[in-house]
Order: C-alpha cells, then structure tokens, then sequence
C-alpha cells in the first residue's frame, strides 16, 4: 500500500503573469508505515506537494497513483482512495466549517455512516487526541477560538477521519510546546497502532530529527534529498544551510559545546544523545 | 508608552456564555523597551494584542497608549497610527493585489508622502527578503511568503510600536532568524517599542523582558534570565524553557553542579567547557 507520485509538475496561474512552476518532476513513493518529515525553504513546494498526495492539486504532467488506483480519475474507487488520505491543511481556518466543534469532528466519521454513539465516541477520542477538553469546548464555534486552538480542532477532525495516510501541513505551527509534545506522541502511538503512513511538513529541523524515519528536503520544486534524516543531516549540513534550511537545533549546540573544547561523541541529533554524550564527556552517571 | 490597568476581557460564546479571556491583567511597557509574551495555547495573548491599538477594547480596566485611553473613539486614528500589528495569520491583512501595493497600502493610509513611499516599500521588502516578489500577488505566495509581506507592511509605518502576533509560525529557519534580527535591530536602532508574541523560547530569549500569562493572566514576569530559570513552572504552564536550560536542567538530575541560571547556549558552553 502507498502513495507514488510518478514525475510529477504543477504550475499556479498557467497563463497569467502570476505563473509559477511550483513543482518539476517529483517522483516518490510512500509507504503505508512510514513517518515522513518534509522539510524546504518558504515557498519551495511543500505546500503544493502535500496537496499532490491525495490528488487535490492535479498534476499538469504526471501521475498519482494511490493504492494502485490512479488518483487523478473519476471513477469511485480514485474518489475512495483519495478518501484514504486526511489533509491538515497549513492554515486550519480553510477547513473548519461547522457551527460547533463537535459537529465540525463529527463530519467525517458521520458521513462514513457510523452511528450517532459510534460518532460520539470518536469526537470525544479526537478530541483527547489533540488535548481539547471535551466539556468546555464541544459546545463552542470552531471559529471563535484562539489560533493554537483552532488548529487543534483542525488535527482531530482529520484523525476522526481515520485516514491510512495522515497528511499534516506544519502541523505543530502555533501550538504551544506542550501540545507540540502531545500531538507528537500521540500521532507517534497511532502510527503504532493502526500502522498508517504519517506525512508531516515542518520548519523544525529538530521535529524532523526526533519523529521521522524519514526525510524529504524539497527546493525550488525539486526534491533535493530523500533518506534517513540522521544521515541527509550528516551528510548534507553545508547544502541544507545554503537553501534556507539548517540543523537540528540540539545538534548545533553540540557543535558549540565541540567548538569550545568539549570532548563529545558521535552526531548529536536530540536532547537524550546531547545529554548523555556530555555526561559521557565528563564522566557523570547518566541517570535515566 | 502602554500602560495596562486590570484589564478584563470577556468573549461572548454562540450560546451567549461568557469566555474570559483576559482575567485582570496589569502591565507597564515602557518606551523602546523589547517585551515577549509566552503562554499556552488560550492563555490571552492575542486577545492582549489586540488591546493595544483598540481593535477590542476591555470589558473592565484600561488600556493607555501614550496616554490615549483606546476606549475614546476619537484617538482611535491615532493610536493606530502609533501601534502596528502584525497578526497570527496573514490572509488576514493582505488587502491589496500586488505585493508591493500592499505594503504601500498602510502607508498612503496614514499619510506617508509619495515621494517617501517608494523607498520605504523598497526598504520593507528588502528587509524581510521579498524585493523579488514586488510585483507578485499576496494571495498567491506561500505561507511563510504572505507572512513576510505582512511583516513588510507594518515595518514600512515606523509605528512606535509594532506587535507581533506569532510571526515567525510559518517561517523556516533562516527566515524566522531574519525575522527577529530585523525586529531587534528596529528596536535597538529606531528605538521602535516592540510587543512580540511567540511559542518559541529562543525568539523570547532576545528580549528585554518576558510575560509569562496562563489562564487569562500575567503568571510571573521578569528577565529573560529570571523568568527561564523557573523550568519547572514553565512546564506546568504547557512551555518550556529555551535549550541550554533544558539541558542543563537534565545534566543536574546526572548530578552535575551547574551554575542555577544558564538560560543561553554559550551560558551552557562557558560552564561545560572551563
Ligand atoms: N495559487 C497560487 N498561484 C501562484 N503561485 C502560487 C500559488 N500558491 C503558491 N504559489 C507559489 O508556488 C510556490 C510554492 O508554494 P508552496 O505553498 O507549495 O510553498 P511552501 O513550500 O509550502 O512554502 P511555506 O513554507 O511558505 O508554506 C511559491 O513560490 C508560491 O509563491
Ligand atoms: N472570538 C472569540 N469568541 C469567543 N471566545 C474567544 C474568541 N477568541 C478567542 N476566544 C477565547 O479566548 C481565550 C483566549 O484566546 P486568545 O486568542 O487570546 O489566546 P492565545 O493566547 O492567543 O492562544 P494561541 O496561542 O492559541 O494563539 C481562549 O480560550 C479562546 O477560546
Ligand atoms: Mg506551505
Ligand atoms: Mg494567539
């Protein structure tokens, strides 16, 4: 089961001074089962990319096959398989729409004809999910909340989906860090769980680092790297640095702490390997 | 320059129950001073922002900009004038269809003369790194692109005093490090007021003074230093503390004896590497 985008190329406003070719000649593939980061300077196609993979942008030149299915027809099973794909779009405002939280969860699970408990109980698991507590928020607009908490509601209407491909643009873009966590660990435990794809475009090299098995660097349209990201970080610091990008915060600290004299070993790419190689460094007990 | 006075804001939610958001809060920002707000996810912070060009204004308590009281409708003009904002999203403010119209849209509002538009908009562009999309559409750039551009057209107002709502969300990195350059050097150079909103710590790090708000109030306050020690009450209050002190923080639980106020990176390299 997977995702493949063959060669694929979009340009905005074909035939308009606005034109932009915002991709040239992707081709990937993903995997049920893979947690992938997507990282890439602003405006390098990210955006436009992740709207590729459930075929809601269709390629000028290409192909998008989803399941074995192309993705880009009009016959029911593309519409199922495109249906397998939850989007979080970049900005949540774009997708929220009905007059309660509640309601705007409810909608997916609801139109997969679950019954009204079932639905219930799927608002309510979303909403944990996301950490929005169920009493004091189910009842409220969805349009008269705070920015971090409209993109919660944004991240449990798309889990309520239970999508095989869960797709988020900048998921963790003006979440709090506690909820940054939260989200994490929670999107990381259903990924164990249910085994589905996890498809997530960051600006946090450190997120990248932390959660992914892998990593797309994507620029001017083209996908640059695509790999394990301890290794494109390695091998590739000089380069991600000239196209806008950098790395994990963690690890320039650790090149810092390098710099200044301090015997680390090894690529440092979080907090846990940071600590433990100062300890190491300086012969304390790494008390877990 | 603003001066907050118990200030009480309630939402009405649809089914007319109140939503407090802002629960008495008090607050002095002094001339040329660099403050950053930190707080969870509905803790206040937009809703704080807001207050400060009267674009809502308190349902108890006072707000002053240099002794306006943004409650007196005929200062409104004004106060904006004084106080720029640039919003959490910015679909929000793009109002024209090219980039650079846009930017000079702000202006021309206020009363900028057109011989001092151009270079200015040129300048703002410049400064935020999107001279090469002058003449683009707002609608059609990206996230981070729009972001900029909004960025560009508060700067193009020299207001007194800009406040920035979650500027650097969509940005990647080099952008969002640009993005706080450019503010601490308006502040530091122009000696431009400056109210910045962010849920990352290292961007709060570069300020003179850091609010801390939870629940709808000023939870503790002080400098960088004083409030980033406090690693354990950042993390009951859904934050964190910047890097260095998460990692120091750690390295004592390992036993090792650090200095109690490593808040920096090279805080942390000077006591690791002596
Ligand atoms: N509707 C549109 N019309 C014309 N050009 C567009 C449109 N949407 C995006 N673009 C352009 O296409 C390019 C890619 O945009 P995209 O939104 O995919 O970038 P991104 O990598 O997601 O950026 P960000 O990190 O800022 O969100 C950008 O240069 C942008 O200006
Ligand atoms: N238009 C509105 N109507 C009713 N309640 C609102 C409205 N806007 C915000 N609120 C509520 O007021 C509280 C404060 O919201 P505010 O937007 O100020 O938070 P914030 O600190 O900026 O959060 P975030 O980090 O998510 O942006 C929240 O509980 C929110 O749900
Ligand atoms: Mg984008
Ligand atoms: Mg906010």
């Amino acid at each position: 089961m997977s995702i493949e985008l063959k060669d694929v190329s979009y340009t905005y406003s074909k035939g308009t001074p606005f034109e932009r070719q915002a991709l040239n000649n992707v081709s990937v593939s993903i995997d049920k089962g893979e947690i992938v980061a997507i990282i890439g300077h602003t405006g390098s196609g990210k955006s436009t990319f992740v709207q590729h993979l459930n075929a809601l942008l269709k390629p000028d030149k290409g192909m998008i096959i989803i399941d074995e299915v192309d993705a880009t027809g009009k016959t029911s099973d593309a519409k199922a398989a495109r249906h397998r794909v939850g989007m979080v779009f970049q900005y949540p405002e774009h997708q929220l729409f009905a007059e309660t939280v509640e309601e705007d969860i409810a909608f997916g699970p609801r139109n997969k004809g679950f019954s009204e408990d079932e639905v219930a109980v799927q608002v309510k698991e979303a909403m944990r999910f996301v950490g929005l507590d169920y009493d004091t928020y189910a009842k409220r607009s969805p349009f008269q909340l705070s920015g971090g908490q409209m993109r919660r509601v944004a991240v449990a209407g798309v889990v309520a989906l239970n999508p095989d491909y869960l797709v988020l643009d900048e998921p963790s873009a003006g979440l709090d860090p506690a909820s940054r966590l939260r989200v994490f660990r929670e999107i990381l435990e259903l990924h164990k769980t249910r085994k589905i794809a996890i498809v997530i475009v960051t600006h946090s090299m450190d997120e990248a680092a932390e959660y992914a098995n892998r990593l797309l660097v994507i620029n001017k349209g083209q996908l640059l790297y695509d790999g394990k990201p301890e290794e494109i970080f390695k091998e590739h610091s000089a380069e991600l640095r000239q196209v806008g990008l950098d790395m994990p915060q963690v690890y320039n600290l650790g090149e810092k702490l390098k710099a200044n004299g301090l015997n680390l070993k090894g690529d440092i790419m979080n907090t846990k390997a940071l600590v433990k190689a100062i300890c190491q460094a300086k012969g304390w007990k790494n008390a877990k | 320059m603003i001066k907050i006075e118990n200030l009480k804001h309630y939402y009405k939610d649809i089914d007319g129950n109140e939503v407090k958001a802002l629960d008495g809060v008090s607050l002095s920002i002094a001339e040329g001073e660099f403050v950053a707000v930190i707080g969870a996810n509905g803790s206040g912070k937009s809703t704080l922002a807001r207050h400060l060009n009267g674009l809502l204004v308190p349902t108890e308590g006072k707000v002053t900009v240099n002794d306006m009281d943004t409650m007196d409708e005929d200062r409104t003009w004004d106060i904006r004038q004084s106080v720029g904002m640039v919003f959490q999203n910015p679909d929000n403010q793009i109002v024209a269809a090219i980039v650079e119209e846009d930017v000079a849209f702000g202006m021309e509002n206020i009363g900028v003369p057109s011989a001092e538009i151009r270079p200015r908009v040129d300048k703002a562009l410049a400064a935020v790194g999107m001279s090469d999309y002058a003449k683009h559409a707002p609608h059609l750039l990206s996230g981070g692109q729009k972001q900029r551009v909004a960025i560009a057209g508060i700067l193009g107002l020299e207001p007194k005093c800009i406040v920035l709502d979650e500027p650097t969300a969509m940005l990647d990195p080099q952008g969002r490090q640009e993005i706080v350059a450019t503010v601490k050097s308006l502040n530091k150079e122009k000696n431009i007021t400056i109210v910045y909103i962010t849920h990352y710590m290292e961007e709060a790090l570069q300020a003179d003074r850091v609010v801390v708000m939870g629940a709808g109030k000023i939870q503790f306050m002080g400098t960088p230093k004083e409030v980033f020690c406090r690693v354990e009450e950042l993390e009951k209050l859904g934050l964190e503390a910047p890097i260095a002190a998460k990692v120091a923080s750690e390295l004592r639980k390992c036993g090792a004896k650090l200095p109690k106020d490593i808040i920096t990176e090279e805080e942390l390299a000077k006591a690791l590497c002596q």
